[in-house]
């Protein structure tokens, strides 16, 4: 769209290098470390007499050899678009040829740090959708190449795909708006992600630079325990509840400077087979999603932000997720009706309440076991040697109500296309996995499970990794014979061929 | 027990000498550590010998007279032609089923212990991330091969 590129498929233009403004952000990107390190040197170097003039000669040594190295880095590194393939070569001693083949490449995506905005350069992704993060990585070319290159790498995508489909994914498609985010809405979410985990890391910088600038231990405990003697004489109701109110207005600035640095103007569109979204207001990010590579779809309601009607939708791809989950978030904080369509066009099926069923009763008792009388135990044990782990008691009876509620908020179902489950009590999730995205089913019986008669299933796609995916939880054995039979079934009847490849 | 969707066919009886052998290579190695300490002990503070190393031996013959072949008797396979199953696991136990038409590519290997006990190792990539390598041990080579080839000739036409 940006570049008319008609000739597209039969570029064979020589290797170029990447931007060299490249070196320069490197050796920036590198060298945090170095400046950080100046004060701390400086501070200790008061005391023994050693030349500044000589430390600093030899910082600027350590610039001028990662400079270098950059600059070897980007001399060596090359890449070129050939009719049907991709090829980057780097390396200066073991020379590296990858050749990316054009049916391989899923999608482009485009990422801009905050370093790499100041100065119009950005970061190519090539998403192919194999397991290795660097597979297709050019960091950083600039802007107008980076669009460039997208247009023509979808181009030679295309080239390849239309021969068989039937061509009406033109590139020229106008992008219809699915879904934005306003400021409003923006700080809006962000009140409901209020992390107390940021002040944390807040003190642990205060402290590490307090340390750094060559403040004493001594200094802060000696400050600490003034304020300590100070406040003890006033210490009451009020005090403790004004601490408490600052600690949560805090966490709750803290989780709104989070959102908005992650998802200022946040916003979805699409085209033809693919999404497309930006994000972030330091770094901006722009993620192309296509169709086909959706493996599942995640609908998130949060604790209170849930209960009042928001959810997050998020899909589950083969590759180009910077999360750890390996999920794309498609909207972070919409209302249902708003969902819906964009569920649609993901090529999911909506999630039915309905047909859920629920897990066996035994679930209850396992939550019982697991979170409350086990704990119980363990700390009662700690008490004895460590008497404050008795504070921790005070949470059990939290941990016995979500116990109590977990087989409520704990249902699933083999709908027409996809298997459906549910599941959390505090932050609810649901998922929609298609069959033919499930690669493989586990039943996992644990001791205790086996005692009550119990089985997990565990839901295996591609992609996805970490504890929260789509499992099933403490079904009756004969229970989860019948659903793992029922599912391997429709499995098969699906063949191999994805839902996005029958379209 | 129980989760049984279908009949489990057992692993070969040379697996079991596999895993016996494993396992007694492995105490061997903890025997050995066991024994350097004996004698360091005897030097140092006169303990009679076998002190230490005496309960290790024990248990390694209980364990390879009695616990393994109960991990062994635990594992069992089936391939219905559409799918593969693989069960393990004598604490926890796991029931993994592989649609036949998930497996990315198959490898059928055979270590220097299993071939002298006329086993081998079938195994399977998916494209899942949990479990992308399933893994069937202790079956015979010509069953494994014959798997392989029932599982090849549908994978063919895969799209990826």
């Amino acid at each position: 769209m940006s570049t008319p590129e008609t000739s597209t498929v039969s570029e064979a233009l020589p290797p170029r290098r990447l931007d060299p403004r490249t070196i320069l952000i490197r050796s920036l990107q590198g060298s945090p470390s170095v400046i950080l390190g100046i004060p701390v040197v400086l501070a200790w170097s008061r005391g023994d007499g050693v030349p500044v003039a000589f430390l600093l000669a030899g910082m600027a040594l350590l610039l001028v050899v990662m400079l270098f190295f950059s600059w070897l880095r980007w001399r060596t590194f090359t890449y070129q678009i050939l009719p049907g393939q991709v090829v980057i070569t780097r390396g200066l001693i073991t020379r590296t040829r990858r050749s990316i083949p054009a049916e391989r490449i899923q999608d482009v995506s485009i990422k801009q740090g905050l370093l790499s905005r100041l100065i119009g350069l950005a970061e190519v992704r090539i998403e192919t959708g194999g397991g290795a993060e660097d597979e297709g990585r050019l960091d950083s070319v600039s802007l107008s190449e980076a669009y460039r290159l997208r247009e023509v790498l979808r181009g030679i995508r295309t080239g390849v795909t239309a021969a068989g489909a039937s061509g009406h994914t033109g590139e020229d498609e106008a992008e219809t708006l699915l879904f934005r985010m306003g400021f409003a809405r923006l700080l809006g979410s962000g009140l409901f992600n209020f992390s107390l985990v940021w002040i944390v890391a807040i003190f642990g910088i205060l402290q590490f630079f307090g340390q750094a600038l060559g403040y004493d231990g001594d200094r802060w405990l000696e400050v600490v325990g003034i304020a300590e003697r100070a406040l003890e004489s006033r210490l009451n109701a009020s005090v403790l509840l004004s601490v408490a109110g600052l600690a949560i207005g805090l966490g709750l600035l803290a989780g709104v400077i989070r959102t908005v640095l992650q998802t200022y103007g946040f916003r979805l569109t699409h085209a033809g087979e693919r999404f497309r979204y930006r994000r972030g207001l330091l770094t901006r990010t722009e993620v192309v999603v296509a169709r086909r590579q959706i493996q599942l779809g995640l609908v998130e309601r949060g604790t209170v932000s849930g209960r009042l009607g928001w959810s997050a939708f998020k899909v589950q791809t083969l590759g180009g997720s910077d999360h750890v989950s390996g999920r794309q978030e498609l909207a972070p904080f919409a209302r249902p009706a708003e969902l819906a369509p964009i569920i649609a066009l993901a090529g999911l099926p909506p999630f039915e309440r309905s047909p859920l069923r629920p897990v066996s009763q035994r679930h209850v008792l396992r939550g019982l076991v697991g979170f409350v009388i086990l704990p119980t135990v363990v700390l009662l044990a700690a008490t004895t040697i460590f008497p404050p782990a008795a504070l921790l008691l005070f949470a059990m009876p939290f941990t016995l109500a979500v116990a109590l509620l977990r087989r409520r908020c704990h249902r699933y179902a083999l709908a027409a296309t996809s298997v459906q489950v549910t599941r959390g009590v505090l932050r609810r999730r649901d998922w929609t996995v298609p069959y033919g995205n499930v690669q493989v089913v586990t039943v996992r019986r644990g001791p205790v499970q086996r005692l009550l008669g119990l089985a997990t299933v565990r839901i295996d796609t591609a992609g996805g990794r970490g504890i929260n995916g789509p499992h099933v939880h403490d079904l009756d054995e004969a229970q989860a014979a019948a659903f793992v039979g029922d599912l391997i079934e429709r499995v098969k009847a699906l063949g191999s061929s994805t839902p996005s490849n029958a379209h | 027990m129980a989760f049984e969707p279908v009949p489990l066919q057992p692993l070969e009886r040379g697996y079991l000498t596999v895993l016996r052998i494993r396992a007694a290579i492995g105490w061997l190695f903890v025997a050995a550590m066991a024994a350097v300490a004996d004698g360091f002990l005897q030097w140092r503070i006169g303990l009679s010998p076998g002190v230490v190393t005496g309960p290790f031996v024990v248990f390694a013959i209980l364990s390879i007279v009695f616990l393994v072949p109960g991990r062994w008797r635990r594992r069992g396979y089936a391939f219905t032609d559409r799918e593969l199953h693989v069960a393990s696991g004598w604490l926890t136990r796991v029931h993994i089923v592989v649609p036949v038409s998930r497996v990315q590519h198959i490898d059928v290997s055979q270590g220097p212990i299993e071939r002298s006990a006329g086993v081998a190792t079938l195994s399977l990539h998916t494209a899942g991330t949990e479990n992308s390598l399933v893994v069937l041990p202790g079956i015979s080579r010509r069953r494994a091969e014959e798997i392989r080839d029932a599982i090849r000739g549908r994978i063919s036409d895969a799209p990826w």
